[in-house]
């Protein structure tokens, strides 16, 4: 059937389509005209990432028939620099940090510029009704607010650029290096470029948390569907036909071999063209299914085992002893004890994986959105039984990663398919699928006792959590690794007795999520420290104060803390709003009271430590910088999820070598370009790749000064391509190179878990003020003060952006987010935190240098979220004394737990 | 996946011809915020689709000579929002065609399309119900007139005929001292199903109930006609008794299901809290009408 000529008035040019009448105008827009400006997150209107403009007014292009957008003016953020307003509007998002990995950024724009449009100074409650329909997961939406209701001050130039000088960018609020690209609409993800005549791979995934089955025969499917070429199963994998994060644990199938372990397990994949792969119905594919029992966490233990390996279900058992924690239970004046559960979490990064990869002779190249270009090499390599130096692999921006693309997803399947087929073949997963096959945050069952004298020191903590790793080993060893270590918190206790074990069951595998584990153990801790300081008579934060790690203090694995302890210095900092918050819930409940209102005020405290980096073993990072002919180049393989590494290595990198951050060319992450920056994950980035670049700085610099035969304190310059030292022009005949390789120092565990897991740690504590409604159950956020010790804050804008973010994260966590295999694969059903859920926030950054790390910087990533749930649970707690042992508090858990 | 007629007529029995004609596998297009997501996930793979938002009498609001309203089947929330006086007169019903979705999806979503939808949750359909909306549909057999709350009849299930399209709703005059609300509870601010959503209308003559009602939604299969809680209203002053009474009868009248969103009990319970706060809304309406 022919379409029919449709006339769209696109960013003020016709352009004529021949599409059906159906067709959704995301897709005309993305496929037909290359604006892929407009990005498609779960193509149900429920994200708002394609947001665009029709008539004026912001619809979803994933929810319009392009015959219903034929003859209006549809805009698209391609178009957007075009009008005054938003050329303010994107400069105003790049100078408030308001763009982090950019996936939501366009719809953002979008509909923001139809408020802006009606309306140049909107307050926030316009702001958060205008772009309530578009999702972020990674800004917390703070600075997106804070950018909007500026963007008129830049419709009249508005405030310069931050451009430091040689030698001051560590500090500064540079704006981000990659920031054009993301506000421009330009950056490429996953989903936005592939190679021509690219074929399309559609995974076939098991409906069944276990399950046999047998292929039939695919010749008649084949036959029906001429565009479909290729069917893949296990059969076809060249190598081995697993990947998995540890060297000895490659236990996931690309495709299964006759066993799925998981609802979302890959079984087979079909490549073709994509209208045949979109045509074919499952019921049509001839996979016979013999159903299983599905191992539940209930039944693991001592049940039948998920996988062979591992008879007893437990995966990785990990531990911290130290001193008679039971024995000082026995004698404290004071205990409690509490037995908590939480559930999946789904990462709910707004672009799902995408990429393509293609055969370049004997060599194989992936694109594709990842946390972990080397370790995709490496999976790639094992699945293909290829060599390693045959692999590229080339990072996508990547629309947010949280720990979810650190496993490899779409990447072996595509490499097996771009391999045998000898062309290049691409996929994006949709929404359900990305959410049924990909890891999830380990749901955990918890139960933690604690003691403490008369006085409130604590005495004793004991900790027993076993963690749902799911069908397959993922970072589940990590996960049980690093909670005993961090399970009795940033305090001084003389006797601990921490246990974690990761279990397999026939769920998702759990991976790494922001925090490995931590947050659910220090719900569970910080629950125990608030009855404690009510039983011995302590403010809830000066029994914290009092009980808080120090400089100079011995944690329970033994390890000496030296430097760069701030959490006294973050408790300091939050008292005076304590009170404040305090005495203003007391007043509002005293009128409710007074008024038979129905709602309670309450604040709550936690705190957190965290260790940047691997638990106990290597994870080195290598940067590279050259000068020569091609100018100053950044080799930069640490891969920027949105966090804003890019940035913040080049601030590092470039008061190390003594010239402005704008003298850079940046090349990064493509493994054939770069080193090894190592993961980003474990907030290790700023840390350990910070140090490497500052080593690399140094290093070039040092080779620069050796050349012009220069003094230490020589000032380098870059006019027109050429070198200055002290004025005196040197030449750049030959390439002149800094490296810098840092591996921070650490000892591993022992069976006790004695050693020096980390070689240093973040700390922050965390207020929140509330209210819950008693009737409904459901809680108002007022306020969030999140008091960090960060080292140095490289770029304080940044390092701000990554504590919203990570606080939107861990009130989702808190109050909302739930996923239930088969039942939330999308974001109508999973809810996470919309910009009206996530309310002020105060950043307090507390810098308590660490002499390894760069300019004294440690970590945020992660920190940013482990203290927000244990405070919103205890400020729940505090307005109703009702403790919620069920996590999420979803309101009816709340009226449960009123009523017990 | 191409080999599906796309139609756009201008006349509504153009539309009920084609509709009718396509005999099961036509799918009807308003704003598209469901059927595109349904197509997407391969629930429906429709043959034929009739696109109705180049009808005009779908796509209007009029005031009817009685004084009430005619809103087009296909009208988006936020069209409904620009009229000049609909929402004065039900700011209730404006209030929850415009909890349907996003903004970018209240740009598009249509009355008509959520109530054919047919979906327990629904957040205008509760509202229509306490409005005593009543729908007009047409078919291959002429038109015919029904309740608002007679149209559903099971989770996406309705009571049209085979060729049926929805038209319009009507919404009666509104007397002197009349007013409207809708709440629903949900655990994110925006953007989400309701749990339990509860619409109520009441007129009032000297602080005195006259007439009310009471739609449920998100409690029972089908959103719900509360006619107990409305006659518990009626002829009190909204003392507490009554209230009581009130919200007695919504909890009374739920037969919900335990999911992920919240238990048989919440739901229960809820009802009834909601009821108790709909009613203050529409009261304090009613006495600045």
């Amino acid at each position: 059937m022919t379409s029919p000529a449709l006339l769209l008035l696109v960013n003020g040019e016709t352009r004529r389509v021949l599409a059906p009448g159906q067709t959704r105008l995301s897709t005309i827009l993305r496929d037909e005209l290359g604006l892929t400006g407009t990005k498609i997150g779960c193509d149900a209107g429920d994200c708002g990432a394609c947001t665009v403009r029709i008539d004026g007014a912001q619809a979803c292009a994933c929810l319009v028939p392009v015959a219903q957008a034929a003859g209006h003016a549809v805009a698209t953020v391609e178009g957007l620099a075009a009008s005054p307003m938003g050329d303010a509007l994107q400069r105003a998002f790049l100078h408030h940090g308001a763009a982090q990995c950019g996936i939501c950024t366009p719809g953002m724009l979008m509909a923001a510029s139809e408020l802006l449009a009606g309306e140049a100074r909107p307050d926030e409650a316009a702001v958060a009704a205008a772009l309530g329909g578009v999702l972020c997961r990674c800004t917390g939406y703070r600075k997106i607010v804070e950018a909007v209701r500026d963007a008129h001050r830049f419709l009249a130039g508005g405030p310069a650029p931050v451009a430091p000088a040689a030698g001051c960018a560590v500090g500064e609020r540079l704006a981000r290096a990659d920031g054009l690209a993301k506000v421009g609409g330009t950056d490429r993800f996953g989903a936005d470029a592939a190679p021509d005549g690219a074929l399309w791979l559609r995974a076939v995934r098991s409906p069944h948390p276990r399950a046999r089955f047998a292929f039939g025969d695919w010749a008649p499917l084949l036959a029906r569907h001429p565009g479909l070429v290729r069917v893949l199963t296990a059969a076809d994998v060249p190598g081995r036909n697993g990947f998995g994060i540890y060297p000895d644990i490659k236990d996931q199938p690309v495709f299964a071999p006759g066993e799925v372990r998981y609802r979302g397990d890959c079984l087979c994949a079909l490549v073709g063209d994509r209208a045949a792969l979109e045509a074919i119905r499952t019921e049509e594919l001839p996979i016979a299914w013999t159903p299983l029992a599905p191992v539940t966490l209930d039944d693991a233990l001592g049940g039948e085992p998920v996988q062979a390996r591992w008879p007893d279900n437990v995966l990785t058992t990990g531990r911290v002893v130290s001193g008679d924690a039971e024995a000082a239970l026995r004698a404290s004046r004071h205990s409690a004890a509490i037995e908590i559960e939480t559930g999946f979490v789904e990462h709910a990064y707004i672009e799902p994986e995408a990429g393509w990869a293609q055969r370049v002779g004997d060599r194989i190249e992936v694109f594709a959105c990842t946390q972990a270009p080397y370790m995709d090499l490496e999976e790639v390599a094992g699945v293909l039984g290829l060599p390693q130096a045959a692999v590229r692999i080339i990072p996508s921006a990547c629309g947010g990663g949280f720990g979810g693309k650190l496993d490899v997803s779409i990447q072996p399947m595509l490499a097996i398919a771009a391999w045998l087929l000898r062309r290049p073949v691409r996929a994006v997963l949709p929404r359900g699928e990305s959410m049924a096959s990909s890891t999830k945050r380990h749901p955990a069952r918890i139960a933690a006792r604690a003691g403490c004298d008369a006085a409130g020191r604590l005495t004793g903590f004991a900790f027993e959590g076993r963690y749902e790793t799911g069908a397959y080993a993922s970072w589940g060893p990590t996960v049980a690794g690093r909670v005993p270590v961090h399970a009795m918190g940033p305090y001084r206790v003389p006797a601990v007795a921490a246990r974690a074990r990761a279990i397999f069951t026939n769920n998702p595998p759990a991976g790494a999520f922001r925090g490995f584990g931590v947050p659910q153990a220090a719900i569970a801790q910080e629950a125990l420290w608030d009855r404690l300081a009510d039983a011995a008579g302590l403010d809830r934060l000066e029994f914290r104060a009092l009980n808080a790690l120090r400089a100079g203090d011995v944690t329970a694995t033994g390890q000496r803390l030296a430097h760069s302890v701030g959490l006294m210095a973050c408790l300091d900092a939050l008292r005076p709003r304590w009170r404040a918050l305090r005495a203003t819930a007391a007043a509002a409940n005293a009128l409710a009271d007074a008024g038979g209102g129905r709602q309670r005020h309450g604040v709550g405290i936690g705190c957190m430590w965290y260790g940047i980096g691997n638990t106990g073993m290597s994870n080195p990072s290598t940067m590279r910088i050259t000068l020569g002919p091609e100018g100053l180049v950044f080799h930069n393989g640490a891969v920027d999820i949105g966090q804003g590494s890019t940035t913040a290595l080049l601030q590092i990198a470039a008061d190390a070598l003594g010239l402005p951050t704008d003298a850079f060319r940046l090349v990064l992450g493509d493994t054939d370009l770069t080193e090894d920056a190592g993961k980003t994950s474990a907030s290790r980035q700023t840390f350990v790749s910070g140090r490497a670049a500052a080593e690399a700085g140094r290093a070039l610099r040092e080779a620069i000064l050796l050349r012009a035969n220069a003094g230490p304190e020589a000032r380098l310059a870059l006019r027109d391509g050429a070198l200055l030292v002290d004025g005196r022009p040197v030449g750049l005949e030959s390439t002149l190179e800094g490296i810098g390789r840092f591996d921070p120092p650490t000892r591993p565990l022992d069976a006790d878990g004695q050693g020096i897991p980390y070689a240093t740690y973040g700390f922050a504590a965390q207020l929140a003020a509330l209210s819950v409604d008693l009737d409904l159950g459901t809680v108002h956020l007022q306020r969030i003060v999140a008091a960090h010790d960060v080292g140095r804050a490289i770029n304080p804008t940044l390092v701000e952006g990554q504590i919203h973010g990570g606080i939107a994260q861990g009130i989702g966590l808190a109050l909302m987010e739930e996923y239930l295999p088969g039942h939330t694969e999308n974001l109508h059903d999973y809810l996470i935190p919309t910009i009206g859920d996530v309310p002020e926030i105060e950043c307090l950054l507390i810098e308590a240098p660490e002499p390894l790390g760069p300019y004294g910087a440690k970590g945020i990533g992660e920190p940013a979220l482990v203290a927000t749930a244990p405070a919103i649970l205890s400020a729940i707690r505090d307005a109703t004394g009702a403790t919620l042992t069920r996590i999420p508090a979803l309101p009816h858990r709340i009226l449960e737990a009123l009523r017990r | 996946m191409t080999d599906i007629r796309y139609l756009a007529p201008g006349t509504l029995d153009e539309a009920v011809n084609a509709f009718a004609a396509a005999a099961g596998a036509a799918r009807i297009l308003a704003g598209g915020t469901d059927l595109l997501v349904q197509m997407r996930a391969g629930v429906v793979r429709p043959g034929v689709i009739v696109d109705i938002k180049k009808i005009a009498e779908m796509t209007t609001i009029e005031e009817t000579p009685e004084g009430g309203f005619r809103i087009g089947a296909a009208v988006s929330g936020a069209r409904l929002a620009e009229h000049p006086r609909f929402g004065k007169a039900w700011p209730g019903v404006l209030e929850a065609v415009n909890l349907i979705g996003s903004k970018q999806v209240q740009g598009r979503a249509s009355p008509g399309g959520n109530l054919c939808n047919a979906s327990p949750a629904g957040d205008s359909v509760p509202a229509m119900i306490a409005a005593g909306a009543v729908v007009t549909v047409q078919g291959p057999h002429g038109r015919r007139q029904m309740p608002v709350e007679a149209v559903p009849a099971g989770p996406g299930r309705t009571n049209l005929t085979p060729g049926e399209i929805l038209v319009s709703f009507t919404l009666p005059p509104r007397p002197a001292g009349s007013g409207d609300a809708y709440l629903r509870m949900i655990p994110r601010t925006e953007m989400d199903i309701a749990v339990v959503g509860c619409g109520v209308s009441l007129t009032l003559e000297g602080g005195k109930v006259t007439a009310a009602r009471v739609g449920l939604g998100a409690v029972a299969p089908t959103p719900l006609l509360v006619g107990p809680a409305a006659e518990a209203l009626i002829g009190s002053r909204l003392e507490e008794e009554a209230l009581a009474a009130a919200a007695a009868a919504c909890s009374a009248a739920c037969r919900p299901i335990d999911d992920k969103r919240g238990t048989i009990a919440y739901r229960t319970k809820v009802a009834g809290v909601l009821l108790r706060r709909t009613a203050a809304i529409a009261a304090e309406r009613a006495g600045r009408a």
